[in-house]
């Protein structure tokens, strides 16, 4: 099927510490937005809200973020996980044909949190894992690094590598909140041992942020900007909860979610026809691992692919030229971050983070332990 | 825009305060086992997964992520949605917009609370943290008379402002509560999924339980309850597949309005009993089904009420009856499962409230009073248009569902 | 765009927060297990999967696993990582000493189980090494039982 939805705007922001409230985040956000296209609140038909009750601090924390993004005696409705799924979710209601522009608003005030780990702890089995007091989000990602590394017999030092090149892209986007000037492979692996193999700089940095697009039907899209970024694909998909029960060095689930956004897309050899790619890894092994289940780079071919700068902004197939989710990870924010990313490649805007050519995009969100789900969109021009 | 019915629906075996036998994720597969044996479809058939419930009542962060072997999704998309009180009817739309926006054709949506497990007033105080903490910045006793005064005193405290003013506007008095609550207990008793069960309940009973807060007393209020929920949609034609008879949507709608409206907060400017939202969701709902006179056109209520006034308040606000007229429908014998506007013949929320599986049940129970499979609780007459009601958020949202026992022409 | 300094609040807010979680029938009778010093899975009826801890699904099959099976207190550290680091309560703070959490996939069991390994220099622990179980004195059905694996 044809989905004919397009993205007309964004915004987004995101720092250590924002310094600010959850509600001026999304007035900020939201009436920028508007601002940037000439409407009013009254011109949203629609809108999803994203934050995660733990996160906020808040129950229904949906309740008091309505407001200031314009939400008032309207309709919203609130996805609760990745944000990249709230924009599916947008777009679904738009394809209905009952509405014509719907927004999609996420918030997470990761970075200024007294604990930014402790939302990912009680999304463990209290029964079990919460009990037993060992796994955690670091660590489970250790194990998956190391069954990465060790399945293809890559070096350790791959890590560094493309920390280096994200922190490097980072460090060139405003959007960021990890912003290292001077960075090297060498400097990351000289930061802090986390769980081995991964250090601090391998792994995201718990950050404020937040960001806002706005969808359009064809018929109003073209009223609203001459630079739409076409959704073209969706897909999503989900593996088991049990860690140990996964083949760690591939995702399953980011595979399926990849198959069904290119097969919506009529994207039949990604590593050939996507241009740009923006991927959620919150840790350095997750670039590649996930790159292959989407198809993008081959199995066991990541040294060769870093070594050669081919994900690299001016490489064959620039992965996260954003600096990705090793510059900011506001949680749940991050696959929206990504949407808005990859639409600022394909409408020419990003900067010092340009890409050469900007056609085709493939973004992608992850929640919860190891990625155990995985949203995957296409976009393009 | 594409048909969606409602092809089956799975609840758990009971719906009880507590269910010390199962954990979490047991306890929702139960439906979801349900929800198959009933139609006889399995995973394969299923090609989405949508779940909802109110995660910070048993303080389980995305409990979707650890249910997720437990209610046939791997390998499947799965979104989670979450509304507050409203969560089971917002996952019910989201379920409705994955198949009417032609990306899927069978969907199942799971909702669940096992309140047994948390604390929920507690949980329902976390909505106003920063408020609280502003309070007892400001060296306010949260836990004294003037700190529960000014945020209310938790649920029950806020409804009833807004139940004295319901009064107030309706003319109907305290003993319409009780009748209320009563006549709903009564029905509970003939739905074997309902939590507070009394065939023998009397308006005169009701009246005899303590009072928590003016005019609200104790057998007004809803109990907490284990249990979940779930229901599978289809497109039209994957329908004609899986059953001959299934109950079809013919509109959803929903309305924010903001925080203040609860008046508990920053203000107490605007009227509790007012609720906005509900006027313009069902207004919006109604005009989408095709409806002009919903009071003629709909054979069936389900409204949710945490709080036994409710049933009557919302009757009015979504237009099944004018201001001031419920209660004497009421008076009239016809909210009864007998009567000409039959409301809430599964016992309604006031009888059993697994939260995120109340806005849920709601549309299911109508959908059952469409297909004729209420059993017991069947209403006598005829059901050939039902409408369902959620409220939620901070008294400040409401969504509404209209189902019809034919697929809606366009 | 930046906001201009304001008062903020940040909490630890003081709101009793009490959980009852029922552990259901499975994890009952595996802590049941541990009295004995046992390690106990449950099969799969579809795919033989044994999974350890025991549960209900098999969410692959999408079957009831009810045989519940003994599996053995030797295994292979499948994965291991060497923790420098501690998060507790959210926050990430330095370890006192390294320390190595391990991937178990104990004989019989398909699934591997995450525990402390100990008796060993974290920098002497390789993958593919047989570990055993290594219990407290007393067991009491309670998770602690199971104290950590060692090299057999």
């Amino acid at each position: 099927m044809d989905i004919n939805v397009a993205i007309v705007g964004y915004r987004m922001q995101s720092a250590p510490d924002l310094v600010t409230s959850r509600e001026r985040l999304v007035f900020e956000l939201t009436r920028g937005l508007f601002d940037d296209l000439g409407i009013e609140r009254t011109d949203v038909d629609t809108t999803i809200l994203d934050s995660n009750d733990f996160m906020d601090g808040r129950t229904i924390s949906n309740v008091f973020i309505d407001p200031p993004a314009g939400v008032y005696m309207r309709d919203e409705s609130k996805v609760e996980m990745d944000a990249a799924n709230a924009v599916i979710y947008a777009c679904m209601r738009i394809l209905t044909g009952q509405y014509d522009t719907a927004m999609v608003v996420g918030i997470a005030l990761t970075g200024s949190q007294a604990s930014p780990y402790l939302y990912i702890e009680y999304t463990l089995n209290p029964t079990y894992e919460r009990q037993v007091k060992l796994l955690n989000e670091v660590n489970a990602a250790a194990f998956q690094a190391r069954s990465y590394i060790d399945r293809f017999g890559y070096s350790e030092r791959l890590l560094d590598d493309i920390a280096a090149l994200s922190l490097a892209n980072a460090a060139l986007n405003p959007n960021q909140a990890r912003r290292i000037s001077g960075i090297t492979a060498d400097k990351v692996a000289a930061s802090a041992m986390y769980y081995e193999p991964l250090r601090e700089l391998h792994c995201y940095p718990p950050t404020d942020g937040g960001c806002a697009l706005l969808l359009a039907s064809e018929r109003k899209a073209k009223e609203l900007t001459d630079k739409p970024v076409w959704i073209k694909g969706m897909g999503m998909s989900t593996e088991t909860y049990y860690l140990g029960e996964r083949k760690l060095y591939q995702s399953s689930s980011a595979a399926e979610a990849a198959q069904r956004a290119y097969e919506l897309a009529g994207v039949k050899k990604p590593a050939q026809e996507i241009d740009v790619a923006e991927i959620s890894a919150l840790f350095a092994h997750q670039e590649p691992l996930l790159a292959e289940a989407m198809g993008l780079m081959g199995e066991g071919k990541a040294e060769q692919a870093y070594a050669a700068g081919e994900t690299a902004i001016g490489g064959k197939l620039p992965i996260n030229p954003s600096g990705g989710a090793l510059g900011a990870h506001p949680v749940s924010v991050t696959g929206l971050m990504r949407v808005a990313e990859a639409a600022r490649q394909l409408r020419g805007e990003a900067g010092d983070n340009q890409v050469k050519k900007a056609e085709l995009a493939v973004v992608h969100g992850q929640d919860g332990v190891c990625a155990q789900q995985n949203a995957v969109l296409v976009l393009g021009i | 825009m594409r048909n969606v019915g409602i092809v089956g629906i799975g609840y758990t075996p009971v719906f009880v305060s507590k269910r010390k036998d199962v954990n979490i994720s047991e306890m929702i597969s139960e439906a979801v086992e349900a929800a198959f044996s009933n139609t006889g479809l399995g995973p394969k058939d299923i090609d989405a997964v949508v779940f909802g419930n109110m995660h910070t009542f048993e303080g389980v962060n995305l409990p979707h992520l650890w249910a997720a072997d437990y209610i046939a999704s791997l390998g499947k998309p799965l979104m989670r949605i979450a509304t507050g009180g409203t969560t089971g009817m917002s996952a019910f739309h989201a379920g409705y917009y994955h198949i009417a926006s032609g990306l899927h054709d069978v969907v199942m949506v799971v909702t669940y609370e096992k309140q047994s497990e948390g604390d929920s007033q507690v949980g329902l105080m976390g909505i106003i943290t920063p408020e609280v903490m502003a309070m007892i910045a400001a060296g306010i006793d949260v836990t004294g008379g003037s700190g529960m005064g000014a945020i209310g005193g938790g649920s029950a405290g806020g409804i009833s402002f807004q139940a004295s003013s319901y009064l107030h506007h309706s003319g109907a008095g305290i003993e319409h509560i009780d009748e209320q609550a009563a006549l709903e207990r009564r029905n509970a008793a003939k739905n074997p999924y309902a939590h507070l069960k009394d065939p023998d309940a009397t308006a005169e009973k009701v009246a005899q339980t303590p009072l928590v807060s003016w005019p609200i007393r104790f057998g007004h209020i809803c109990p907490t309850s284990d249990g979940a929920t779930v229901a599978i949609l289809a497109s039209e034609k994957a329908a004609a597949r899986i059953t001959e008879k299934a109950a079809w949507v013919h509109a959803v709608a929903n309305c924010a309005s903001d925080a203040t409206t609860a008046n508990l907060i920053e203000s107490q400017i605007t009227d509790p009993a007012e609720h906005l939202p509900a006027i313009i969701a069902s207004r919006q709902a109604y005009e989408r089904a095709g409806i002009a006179d919903p009071k003629k056109e709909i054979d069936y209520v389900e409204i949710y009420n945490g709080f036994a006034h409710q049933a009557l308040m919302y009757l009015e606000k979504i237009g099944m009856c004018e201001v001031g007229e419920a209660h004497k429908l009421q008076e009239a014998g016809e909210l009864e499962m007998s009567g000409r506007m039959p409301v809430n013949a599964s016992g309604g929320v006031v009888s059993t409230n697994a939260i995120g599986t109340s806005a849920m049940n709601r549309v299911t129970e109508c959908a059952l009073q469409i297909l004729g499979q209420a059993g017991e609780h069947q209403v006598e007459k005829d059901v050939h248009k039902a409408v369902a009601h959620g409220w939620g958020g901070m008294m400040q949202y409401v969504t509404i569902t209209v189902l019809g026992d034919k697929p809606k022409k366009d | 765009m930046g906001a201009p300094e304001e008062t903020y609040f940040t909490p630890v807010v003081p709101m009793d927060f009490t959980y009852n979680y029922r552990v259901g029938p499975y994890i009952t009778r595996y802590l049941d297990g541990f009295k004995d010093k046992k390690i106990l899975g449950s099969r799969c009826p579809g795919c033989g999967l044994v999974a350890v801890p025991p549960r209900k699904y098999c969410g692959v099959c999408n079957k009831v696993m009810e045989e519940m099976v003994e599996v053995g207190q030797e295994g292979t550290l499948e994965n291991f990582t060497v923790g420098h680091v501690t998060i507790e309560k959210g926050r990430l703070a330095p370890a006192e000493a390294p320390y190595v959490l391990g991937l178990v996939k104990l004989e019989e069991a398909t699934s591997a189980l995450l525990a402390r390994v100990g008796g060993i220099a974290p920098s002497e622990v390789r993958t593919g090494m047989k570990v055993k179980a290594v219990w407290k004195d007393e067991a009491a059905g309670d998770y602690d039982d199971l104290d950590h694996f060692e090299p057999v």
